[in-house]
């Protein structure tokens, strides 16, 4: 543990990797300490949830480098789905239409709270890492 | 326990200024605390009045749904930067 900490370390050092992924690395070793604990309720050999969806955006334009960081907690996310499922059927049929007049064929009378569990576990091992000539646009969760 | 946020930080940089404002949004706790003493009678009302219409438990659990949510912002953050320039809001 030790060792990978400094090897962390000395990759920001060296320039090798921005504050933020060697802070992101740093939390992600800490993480099999603080989820052995979790592991007893969430069950064994199950990995920690993931805490926050991160999208950061960056773009180095001629005026200078623009820097777009989100740090939203899963929490709010979950909290959101369980007010969501909360929405009348009339209301979510309504819904439903005018999301499918936008294009987007979603469903929202089936997002359910217990499915959400199963769709957060997933998130941990995604990575989205776009990038297009000066612009780069990541999405993880943490 | 959860326990809702109880700082607000905004932060704004430019070329010429620089301030970072903290909002103590604990303050606001007992606020929040009377208005559910308050309205949680006349939810309840309101619950047994839209029972025959199917909305009774949509009624009762908007309430802590809301309180849920309002707990879940902490840890929000959001920063946009652009070179001297930095917005930045946080929930703690």
């Amino acid at each position: 543990m030790t060792e990978n900490r400094r090897q962390i370390l000395d990759m920001l050092s060296e320039g090798k990797i921005s504050a933020d992924e060697a802070e992101r690395l740093l939390t992600l070793l800490e993480q099999p300490a603080s989820g052995g604990t979790r592991g007893s309720d969430t069950g064994e050999g199950r990995k920690s949830s993931p805490k926050y969806l991160r999208v950061v955006v960056e773009e180095d334009g001629e005026s200078g480098s623009e820097r777009v960081n989100v740090r939203v907690p899963m929490a709010l996310i979950r909290s959101g789905v369980k007010l969501a499922a909360l929405i009348p059927g009339d209301a979510t049929k309504r819904m439903n239409e005018k999301l499918r007049e936008n294009g987007i064929d979603i469903d929202m009378g089936n997002l359910k709270s217990e499915d959400l569990e199963d769709l957060v576990d997933a998130l941990a091992d995604m990575e989205v890492d776009v990038q297009d000539g000066k612009e780069h646009v990541r999405v993880f969760v943490e | 326990m959860i326990l809702p946020p109880s700082l607000l930080r905004i932060r704004i940089r430019n070329k010429n200024t620089s301030f970072s404002l903290w909002l103590p949004l604990f303050l606001i706790w007992p606020l929040v605390l009377l208005a559910m003493v308050i309205l949680s009678p006349l939810v309840l009302i309101c619950a047994v009045l839209l029972w025959p219409m199917g909305l009774a438990k949509p009624v009762l659990l908007t309430g802590p749904s809301l309180f849920r949510l309002f707990c879940s912002i902490k840890g929000l953050e959001v920063s946009v930067e652009k070179s001297s320039e930095r917005v930045l809001i946080s929930v703690r």
